[in-house]
């Protein structure tokens, strides 16, 4: 049987050309099936599992519509990601799972709390910044361009540990969070193109271990060149 | 907001820095602007205004557009300050205001004219409080300013004041949105009867209603989300023009303002450039030209040389197109453009951030926005990319279905026009960035050097 890789929202959720990580996956998995899910529609992951489930960076006001969209669905995230079902968020899409999103004004957007995790926006002072991580012994380059900081509660696991760059906060010694085959970063854009070892351990999670990354020589050179050049000139 | 002391010392101390750049034969800095700003936050809040100030600002276009605006102008004998030679930032405006006043900050002229970076209307906007302002466009930018086009919009609504009077692009919805209660007029393009659909763009950011939420249906969808569209669900459309583009031809467009209809001269067909044109002529019909004043004036205007330039070499062409590094949205356009010019073509990118290439690892997510799939096409017989960056490109025209024997990358910028094998191309494109024009000009000589080499194909 086909595997199923459900986008949830890509008509909002994708703002820096994250889509790619699903299309990514599709090179890799010629055989999967992808279901794009808009906000007007039903998630496929409500009535099947699916293999991956997706979910990009987004406004500021499409992260309400999304919580509001996700929380009638709340059980049976939780449910899934019990089950070991392979989650990938990125960008702020992490905080749609979180506990919280404080405003400027001090305001508290409720989110699906599913991961221990807090955010705080600052509109005006939009963080940029290249990340430079350990996943599994390998390195893993990113970047991260948003307005919010994220506080991680005592004893949540960090995805990738920080060897150069801000993790969820300037303090941070972890980006990213981890619960099962769930994986949340705000490494925002094309994280698994751009990150052959990590892709491949996302398709592990997925039950395709065996699978072949698509563009390999030219991913990894790519990556190797990235890496590089963050140790010469950042590093 | 009146003057003060430390408005007072300000403008001194800026002016002083004038008198100094032009004893070292300097000028067209921002230095003066960012010393009165330095020194006195609200400069421009309290800098005494010109009786009319016009503004040019949007995503996309707002240089080229405020270059025509310029030159009509000035064609027809006005007398303006504006910040052409300078930056389209705070510092930038004040420097021109400084440059145009007298030692107390008088204003020598009694009309400004401003290009105006959406992301700063904080900065410039609600001080300088512009009489009319034309927004071009509002499309996904560089990540890092721009973090997404709804933050612009937002920065937009808060920033401009309700007391401008606008002029939009009702082909964009999320442009003619802006600013509901203000006073606007319109510019579009009627659907051409030879329009073809363009395809899918990874960028769109206006599939839903902005008012409902529901997906929309287009009309005419020409790129992006650029094109006449219509709500399902709550009959939202876009708005009518009062500045139409009935007929759109080679070298000239038929429009209509204020019930006259004119023809306007386009120095080509490329819809981008249709639109600045006619964005142009909107603002400076609203502005109280009469419609066959503008038509005869624009007959002298060109694309900025800068921007956009053809030379021809042995019956081949070799053609300087901006691109502007991190914006998917002006790559994405160039890329069509070379897939749309007829023949054969070979393109040279140089999209790095100059920057960047120098001091970090840019954040290439960019790259995944823009339509690389443009170049994919059986016309482009080679891409050759090159730059810190170019592994990462060449990855981006690979997932983009680009053959990898169509495919040539390296670091060495100044090494490109080295890798292009001209064979059948009938033109060769360097897409190149704002920062990186004189490399593009010593690359185009190569390239001309190899046409001379080759001979014509003839």
């Amino acid at each position: 049987m086909s595997m199923t890789i459900e986008a949830l929202f890509p008509e909002k959720c994708n703002l820096f050309g994250d889509l790619f990580n699903v299309k990514y996956l599709q090179k890799c998995l010629p055989d999967a099936r992808r279901v794009d899910t808009p906000l007007t529609g039903e998630p496929v992951f409500a009535g099947q599992r699916v293999d991956l489930v997706y979910l990009g960076p987004m406004s500021e006001r499409t992260q309400e519509q999304v919580i509001a969209k996700l929380r009638p669905y709340r059980e049976r995230l939780d449910q899934l990601i019990e089950e070991g079902a392979a989650f990938l968020l990125t960008g702020n899409a992490v905080e749609v799972f979180g506990r919280w999103i404080e405003r400027e004004n001090g305001e508290r957007l409720q989110g699906l709390g599913l991961l221990p995790l807090t955010a705080k926006q600052d509109m005006m002072h939009r963080h940029n910044s290249v990340f430079l991580g350990q996943w599994q012994g390998q390195e893993v380059i990113g970047f991260k361009s948003q307005f919010t900081m994220a506080w991680p509660e005592e004893g949540a696991q960090g995805l990738f540990s920080v060897t150069k760059g801000v993790g969820l906060n300037k303090t941070c010694g972890f980006e990213g969070l981890r619960q099962g085959n769930l994986f949340a970063t705000y490494l925002l854009g094309p994280v698994l193109p751009l990150n052959p070892c990590f892709a491949k351990s996302l398709l592990g999670a997925m039950g395709a271990p065996e699978a072949e990354l698509a563009f390999a020589p030219a991913a990894e050179a790519a990556y190797a060149q990235r890496v590089k050049d963050f140790h010469e000139k950042i590093g | 907001m009146k003057r003060n002391l430390r408005f007072t010392l300000a403008l001194l101390a800026a002016k002083l820095s004038v008198f100094c750049l032009r004893l070292i034969g300097r000028k067209g800095t921002n230095l003066p602007g960012g010393i009165a700003i330095f020194l006195c936050k609200d400069f421009l809040g309290r800098m005494p205004r010109p009786e009319t100030i016009v503004g040019i600002t949007g995503t996309n276009g707002k240089t080229t557009v405020a270059n025509m605006v310029e030159d009509v102008l000035e064609r027809l004998g006005y007398d303006f300050v504006c910040n052409r030679t300078g930056s389209n930032v705070d510092t930038g405006v004040a420097s021109a205001l400084i440059a145009s006043s007298t030692l107390w900050g008088k204003p020598k002229k009694r009309l400004a004219v401003f290009e105006l970076d959406e992301r700063s209307a904080n900065l410039t906007m609600s001080y300088i409080k512009p009489d009319l302002l034309l927004v071009t466009n509002i499309f996904r930018d560089s990540y890092k300013r721009n973090a997404h086009p709804e933050f612009i919009v937002d920065i937009l609504n808060r920033f401009v004041p309700d007391s401008t009077r606008l002029v939009l692009n009702a082909d964009d919805l999320m442009c003619a949105s802006l600013k509901p209660g203000s006073v606007r007029s319109y510019f579009s393009i009627d659907p051409q009867p030879e329009e073809e659909p363009s395809g899918e763009n990874i960028v769109q950011d206006v599939r839903a209603c902005p008012k409902c939420g529901a997906l929309l249906e287009w009309e005419t969808r020409r790129y992006h989300h650029i094109g006449r569209a219509r709500c399902p669900q709550c009959g939202l459309s876009s708005p009518q023009g009062e500045c139409r583009a009935a007929e759109v031809g080679e070298r000239d467009m038929l429009v209509e303002m204020g019930g006259e209809a004119v023809r306007l001269p386009l120095s080509n067909r490329s819809m981008i450039n249709v639109y600045n044109s006619l964005a142009a002529a909107a603002l400076l019909y609203a502005f109280g030209l009469a419609p066959e004043k503008i038509a005869g004036a624009m007959a002298h205007t060109a694309i900025s040389a800068s921007r956009y330039l053809e030379e021809e070499v042995n019956s081949r062409k070799v053609i300087l197109h901006l691109a502007k590094g991190q914006n998917p949205v002006a790559c994405s356009r160039a890329f069509q453009n070379i897939r749309d010019y007829p023949g054969k073509k070979a393109a040279i990118l140089f999209l790095d951030d100059y920057f960047d290439a120098m001091h970090t690892v840019e954040n290439i997510s960019w790259l995944y926005d823009a339509d690389f799939e443009f170049l994919a096409d059986d016309s482009v017989t080679q891409v050759v990319a090159a730059g810190a960056r170019h592994w990462d490109v060449y990855l981006r025209l690979l997932m983009a279905g680009a053959k990898e024997e169509r495919l040539a990358h390296l670091p060495e910028t100044e090494e490109a026009a080295g890798a292009l094998r001209l064979g059948e191309a009938d033109a060769v494109f360097i897409l190149y960035d704002v920062y990186t024009i004189g490399l593009a000009n010593r690359v185009k000589e190569q390239v001309k050097e190899l046409m001379k080499k080759e001979g014509s194909r003839g």
